[in-house]
């Protein structure tokens, strides 16, 4: 099967893009609205989506919304705020068991209606958001910001961005900030609701089967009148470090986080990027990797050590969980055999390997009904109109030399570190 | 050659089946279309046979906590010390896990798929342990540990669990402590392997756009055939009193509210197969009604602030031990107890009406059919239903037979306040 996406533009800044594949039992369905990252807006755009979830005009309430998904067949809602380098991405879905399965074609459009309903016709009172709920979901959102720490390892991430990117846009969390919730109330986030709507790129997304009747449909529901969309700049690429950053943060854990930030200087229209992706991955990627087999086997410092690409903002982040103690032999681990790729010591094999676990997870998009809208969508982020055919042939030309180009640029800017000082006996 | 074959018009889903002449069971869904292959060779052993009498003796044998997990990371040496750099050269991806009641070794590949095949069968069948490479483990294990220790989610758990249940090893942590693998040696390991990986106990599965009769002849060629035969496996549990162990666990740590797990612990256990399965459905059926985002107690309780969106309920069973477990974050979890407790002494009928009954069946259902998109679904919920002694492809079929009336009878029997405990995590002062 080729993936093929049609892209239909229905309004100013508003476009349709269809992926017919009749592989899936399911359906589904995705609106995704794109806002710059920013202090002013991010905390406000996390809300709005779990207000919108509490009620619209035709259900008010949260209950007659779950009654109506799971009389569908269990359609599953989900909403979701992420961040994609430094654009803040609004994303609700649908998704819909295939009617051929439920001797039911046309309950879909019941559910179309619902996710409509959801996005474009909340709930008001007095002219604005019902203040209860977003009372409720000021104090919910709260909560979830505070439960980041539950998580130690992406909390370590997080962490680490946010000291190493401290003044550009990509330290912003994408869930917002606690102190901004009390600024915000039912009309402000009202006004901000219409802004977004007004003015907001919208990318939908329908995977599935469908006929010209959906297609209407889907139109449809996306008919608003609308002047200029606002326009998002791309990110900004640091090359080198300026300052060397050490960050610690005492916790009372049993484990230690390391994580060290590196600046690639790699833009992902780079003819370096593909090198630079190969080279993450020989270095810690798999179970194959130099670290996997150095931190982990040959030392047994770690279970868990792998290094990641940021594509949108050309930074790499090594990340591990150890003892307290082995900070520093960790850290001299890591640093060695990122120099050791830097001076060409890996071998052909290492290469293939790296290049057939990209090709691999490239191709299984396409088993998956939300990788597909998911890799459509972050093409159209990085202009790219490459097939996946083509995005397979140019990982598997990438050659030795570019790698060690890719990986020779790295500069190291930030070593965050999650330790327990009572543990460590340290004052 | 006997090959069997299911077949759901429903599920539009085939199912081949073959014995081979070690025991070993093969099972194979073929996807039309999909560029992904899954293959999962798994063994009916998990964290709770911790009490056996190993092959060729006679006494039974308690081994450390921790020692099938242990095991599973220990498969994956070779006297080459390649098996990794095996895989990833063949462009697969492969894993493994290890839970209460199986271990499972796991490739997806989306090219060479056979040879991958024929690997995964040759390491898991040819161990190699050795006194240094278990000492090495250690370190490695311990770390793995020391995270799950770190996690909030987890620990609360792993307490409700162990606030449930008295004797029943599965009240104990997957991978052990830092202490009792310790204890794990190189004999021990060989003792595990030899009677549990004997191939009468183990299951092959695999899913993708492939050839049965192809991967009938790459298990044929890989998979040993010297082993010894075993009639049954004999494994010793405790037994395990009805009444729940103590009614409240509280601990404190990093988390930044307070999470609880509420565990009302099932007496009605002692059986497998289609009973087990349906006794499963039922009761997460009840459970979705009655806490699930469509309940009046969720909506309630979230209105008054009391529980967020993780709030949910599910049941999970097997032959020796089953529990309900209601969970969420609360600033007052003691209080989201309180009403449950209220709730459950409402009379059944009030509770649980027709209607909601087929709506959330109705959503089980969708939901489902809309796990099926997923290879990786489709084979560990097959691992898992099998060893239950029951086929994943009639699932939909036991879904369907479940009335109204089976919802009432089971809630009257398990939602009783005898046997319910509470588990809390509480951040830190």
């Amino acid at each position: 099967m080729n993936l093929k996406s049609e892209r239909i533009k229905i309004g100013n800044g508003i476009n349709l893009n269809l992926v017919k594949t009749d592989k899936f039992k399911s359906n589904l369905l995705s609106f995704y609205f794109l806002r710059p990252l920013t202090k002013e807006e991010v905390t406000k755009n996390a809300l709005l989506p779990l207000v919108l979830k509490r009620g619209t005009d035709e259900y008010k309430t949260n209950l007659e919304i779950q009654k109506k998904l799971e009389e569908n067949y269990g359609a599953d809602l989900s909403v979701a705020i992420n961040k994609r380098g430094e654009k803040h991405v609004l994303r609700f879905t649908v998704e819909t068991v295939n009617g051929d399965y439920v001797g039911n074609k046309e309950y879909i459009s019941d559910v179309f209606n619902l996710l409509k309903s959801i996005i474009f016709n909340p709930l008001l009172e007095d002219g604005y958001f019902k203040k209860s709920y977003v009372d409720q979901e000021k104090e919910n959102l709260k909560r979830r910001i505070e439960s980041r720490i539950n998580d130690k390892r992406s909390y370590a991430l997080d962490r680490c961005i946010e000291e190493m990117c401290k003044n550009e846009r990509f330290s912003i969390y994408p869930l917002g900030n606690i102190e901004d919730l009390p600024g915000i109330d039912e009309s402000i986030l009202y006004n901000h609701y219409n802004n977004i709507i007004k003015t907001s790129p919208i990318e939908i997304f329908f995977v599935g089967d469908y006929d010209d009747k959906m297609v209407d449909h889907m139109k449809e529901m996306a008919n608003i009148e609308r002047e200029e969309t606002i326009t998002i700049p791309r990110e900004q690429i640091m090359a080198g470090s300026k300052t060397k950053n050490m960050v610690y943060d005492d916790l009372d854990v049993n484990q230690g986080k390391l994580v060290l930030g590196y600046r690639t200087g790699i833009p992902y229209e780079d003819r370096l990027y593909n090198g630079l992706l190969i080279g993450s991955d020989i270095l810690g990627g798999g179970p194959n990797s130099k670290l996997f087999k150095n931190v982990r086997e040959k030392e047994s410092l770690a279970y868990y050590v792998t290094s990641t690409i940021f594509k949108y903002k050309s930074i790499m982040l090594v990340d591990g969980g150890i003892e307290f103690a082995n900070f520093e032999k960790t850290i001299d681990i890591i640093k060695e055999q990122i120099e050791e790729i830097q001076k060409g010591n890996f071998t052909t094999d290492d290469i293939e390997i790296s290049k057939k676990s990209l090709i691999s997870s490239t191709k299984s998009i396409k088993d998956s009904i939300f990788l597909i809208s998911e890799y459509f969508f972050s093409q159209i982020l990085s202009n790219d109109n490459r097939s996946l055919e083509e995005i397979i042939e140019d990982i598997d030309r990438v050659t030795k030399e570019e790698i060690v180009e890719a990986m020779s640029k790295l500069t190291l800017d930030t070593i965050y570190f999650m330790r327990n000082k009572k543990a460590m006996n340290i004052n | 050659m006997d090959i069997k074959i299911y077949e759901s018009e429903k599920l539009k889903e085939k199912l081949f089946y073959k014995k081979m002449e070690s025991g070993l069971k093969v099972f194979f869904i073929p996807k039309e279309g999909y560029t992904k292959q899954y293959a999962i060779f798994a063994t009916d052993y998990g964290s709770i046979d911790n009490v056996f009498v190993p092959i060729g003796e006679k006494d039974p044998l308690e081994v450390p906590e921790g020692i099938a997990h242990f095991l599973e990371h220990k498969l994956f040496e070779s006297p080459d010390n390649n098996l990794f750099d095996k895989f990833s050269k063949l462009g697969a991806n492969v894993n493994a896990y290890t839970n209460f009641n199986q271990t499972a070794y796991l490739f997806s590949s989306t090219d060479n798929f056979y040879e991958s095949l024929s690997l995964l069968i040759e390491f898991v069948q040819n161990p190699y342990i050795t006194d240094e490479n278990v000492e090495k483990e250690k370190g490695i294990i311990a770390q793995e540990i020391n995270m799950y220790m770190d996690n909030p989610g987890w620990r609360v758990y792993f307490n409700c669990l162990k606030a449930m249940y008295n004797e029943h090893p599965v009240k104990i942590d997957i991978a052990g402590t830092i202490e009792s693998i310790q204890k794990i040696n190189k004999e021990l390991l060989y003792k595990c392997y030899n009677t549990f990986y004997n191939p009468t106990n183990m299951v092959l599965f695999v899913i993708g756009d492939l050839s049965f009769d192809e991967i009938l002849k790459v298990v044929a060629k890989s998979q040993k055939n010297n082993y010894d035969k075993v009639e049954e496996i004999k494994r010793i549990f405790p037994i395990e009193d009805k009444k729940i162990n103590t009614q409240l666990i509280e601990e404190n740590m990093m988390t930044s509210a307070p999470i609880f797990y509420i565990g009302f612990k099932d007496l009605d256990t002692g059986f497998k197969g289609e009973k087990l399965i349906k006794k499963d459905l039922v009761t997460n059926i009840i459970l979705d009604a009655l806490f699930g985002s469509s309940s009046t107690f969720y909506n309630d309780l979230y209105e008054e602030g009391l529980i967020n969106s993780s709030f949910g309920g599910f049941y999970t069973g097997k032959e020796s031990y089953g529990h309900s477990l209601i969970v969420g974050e609360s600033k007052e979890p003691k209080k989201v107890y309180e009403r449950i407790l209220r709730l459950i002494k409402e009379p059944s009928e009030k509770l649980l009406l027709e209607e909601d009954f087929n709506r959330i069946k109705n959503k089980a259902i969708g939901e489902f059919l809309m796990g099926l998109n997923s290879i990786e679904f489709i084979g560990n919920n097959f691992i898992d239903l099998y060893f239950s002694d029951f086929l994943l492809i009639d699932y939909l079929t036991i879904l369907e037979s479940i009335e109204y009336k089976d919802i009432i009878e089971r809630f009257n029997k398990h939602f009783t306040e005898e046997n319910v405990v509470l588990s809390i995590i509480n951040p830190l002062e």
